[in-house]
């Protein structure tokens, strides 16, 4: 365990409060998520009996008083719903960096507490919180914050209906294991054993095309042969049953912009003017466009897939001269990840319109999704698709499917098993009926 | 009705200011220090007890504007006075002159809630935050819950 940093004279510094990593010593530390304990609060089960807050204001002031829990239970008698507003333990918390006294710390084990030594009750953690979680008690004055009762809690101990209970998080991330493995083995057998069988070109006893390659062929040659139709129908019917996965998981340059993603983890940002995802299509258009001109799969030439398929073997590097860009676009992974794919890949774009008549989405939000206090299925997606300021200000966001590679990182990384895949007619996220956003 | 000088006196009185041996614990222990780089003796509860026991006019003083109305000095005073108390006074009848513009208006409930100056020391803190979230943080803690709540219940 990491000791904080060195005190001076007894000042504390705002370093020695934010969030604190435990030392990694053993490979499981690598592998297994530190697994923080946290409240999940289920507003279906809810009754607004108040049972949470009589037990809290016990443990706190030693009288049964509601007003000093720091647990809050919002009762609307109108529609029949009740919610709960307690403290979410954020990985980033807000009211650490607020507070003026430096009285609220976050520990190794992930419990934000409020050190009751500084506290002098002047409620700024309250302003700075999107949830307003500390409470104030309006008796004495004092802020309560729930500290987890130091890992027990009395309200999940005490909650009649269980709707709240506590949770550690997802033991063990497989998907992420399962995705490597695939896309090293799809690498090895698009690049390594049938040489270039990804590509149009290539195409002796296709039985996988790609779409792109095909459009730039029909425009090039202004005809329509039906054996290559049937060749790219493999991909098309994956990307319609499953999504993106060719670029998630299959994709050979998608695995090589994955490693060095993995290889170089800081970014230094992507050049504004260049963030539009309309580029792709722009890109296709012209592809197409200028195969019609020339006469020749204009854009094949230098597609980094393409490169990456014709490279291996015998003939490799004289027939795949363009093997020149894989290289130069992989080093787009330094400023921001898959920024070839979100931004400028054709394939890329035709599988994009395809799944507009896709049958899987990914929900994000339900009862488990803690919101802003996590917002880590934002940090892992490589697209960038999910809104963190939108998770930030407690609302779930929409993710766009045309987007998403589903390399099902928010799926494996959420600890609470609120993202989640389902089909395209299922409404809102399980559990809740319709929306969420009410 | 009183007038607004029986309302000062009121409120100076029930703060119990008169007591103040100016000892100093409550300014060595007010968190404004921290917050303000531009904390004064003006600014600071001592003053602003001397300034009360003065008589001076501080209503319109912007230095009342930058009390959290935390319990700090209230809690080491050896006398028992108040600074929160009568900075709390004192705003509400500043406010109610129509001297209220450096109080901070929730935009969904229309309530004044917390001092302008304080709002922005929150808010520069948090600086890394996202505009959006800066708005929500403007609004006052009752209707931050409320609004949370109605996104997920």
């Amino acid at each position: 365990m990491s000791e904080p940093a060195k005190k001076q004279d007894n000042i504390i510094t705002l370093d020695d409060l934010r969030p604190r990593q435990k030392e990694r010593s053993y490979l499981a530390d690598y592998v297994m998520p530190a697994r923080h304990p946290n409240i999940l609060f289920d507003p279906r089960k809810c009754i607004g009996c108040g049972t949470c807050e009589m037990v809290c204001s016990k443990r706190n002031r030693s009288v049964i008083a509601p007003a000093s829990s720091s647990i809050k239970v919002l009762r609307d008698e109108a529609k029949g719903k009740n919610f709960a507003i307690y403290c979410q333990h954020c990985r980033k918390p807000l009211c650490i960096e607020a507070c003026p006294t430096r009285a609220i710390e976050k520990d190794e084990n992930g419990i934000v507490s409020i050190n009751k030594l500084f506290c002098v009750e002047c409620g700024l953690c309250t302003l700075a919180c999107p949830e307003s979680a500390p409470l104030r008690d309006s008796k004495t004055g004092e802020i309560n914050k729930c500290d987890l009762c130091g890992g027990d809690p009395l309200c999940v101990k005490h909650c009649p209906e269980k709707a709240l209970t506590l949770t550690r998080g997802k033991f063990f991330r497989w998907i992420k294991f399962a995705r490597w493995t695939v896309q090293a083995a799809s690498f090895l057998l698009l690049v390594m054993i049938f040489v270039g069988t990804f590509c149009f070109f290539k195409a002796g006893q296709v039985s996988f095309a790609c779409p792109t390659g095909m459009l730039q062929n029909i425009a090039a040659s202004k005809t329509i042969v039906l054996a290559t139709l049937s060749a790219t129908l493999a991909l098309i019917v994956l990307t319609i049953l499953l999504g993106r996965v060719f670029c998630g998981w299959i994709c050979p340059f998608g695995f090589v912009l994955d490693v060095v993603g993995t290889l170089i983890p800081k970014k230094i940002g992507w050049p504004k003017f260049l963030k539009s995802r309309l580029t792709k299509y722009g890109v296709l258009g012209g592809a197409v466009g200028a195969s019609a001109v020339l006469g020749f799969q204009s854009f094949c030439v230098v597609c980094p897939i393409g490169a990456l398929c014709r490279s291996y073997g015998a003939q490799g590097f004289v027939k795949g001269a363009g093997v020149a860009v894989v290289p130069l676009l992989a080093s787009t992974e330094i400023a921001q990840r898959r920024a070839w794919c979100r931004y400028f890949c054709p394939v890329g774009a035709v599988l994009a319109l395809l799944t507009k008549l896709g049958l899987l989405k990914i929900v994000i939000g339900a009862t488990n999704c803690k919101k802003f206090s996590c917002t880590q299925c934002a940090e892992v997606c490589p697209m960038g698709i999910i809104d963190r300021d939108l998770l930030r200000q407690g609302i779930s966001p929409k993710i766009p499917m045309s987007e998403c590679i589903m390399c099902m990182r928010c799926i494996d990384r959420c600890p609470y098993g609120a993202a989640k895949l389902r089909f395209r007619w299922q409404k809102g996220v399980p559990g809740i009926p319709g929306e969420t956003r009410i | 009705m009183e007038s607004t000088e029986q309302a000062v006196d009121r409120v100076k009185r029930e703060a119990g200011i008169y007591a103040c041996v100016e000892c100093g614990r409550c300014s060595a222990v007010c968190p404004m220090a921290e917050m303000y780089t531009t904390f004064s003796v003006a600014m600071s509860p001592r003053g602003v007890i001397k300034k009360a026991i003065m008589g001076d006019d501080l209503i319109h003083d912007v230095n009342l504007w930058y009390c959290t109305e935390c319990n700090a000095g209230t809690d080491v005073c050896p006398q028992g006075v108040s600074c929160r108390d009568l900075v709390r006074g004192l705003r509400e009848i500043a406010v109610k002159n129509g001297l209220g513009d450096k109080a901070q208006i929730c935009p969904r409930c229309g309530e004044r809630f917390v001092a302008v100056p304080v709002e922005e020391f929150v808010l520069s803190r948090l600086a890394a935050e996202a505009p959006d979230v800066h708005e929500l943080l403007k609004v006052c803690p009752a209707c931050r819950r409320d609004l949370y709540v109605t996104r997920n219940a």
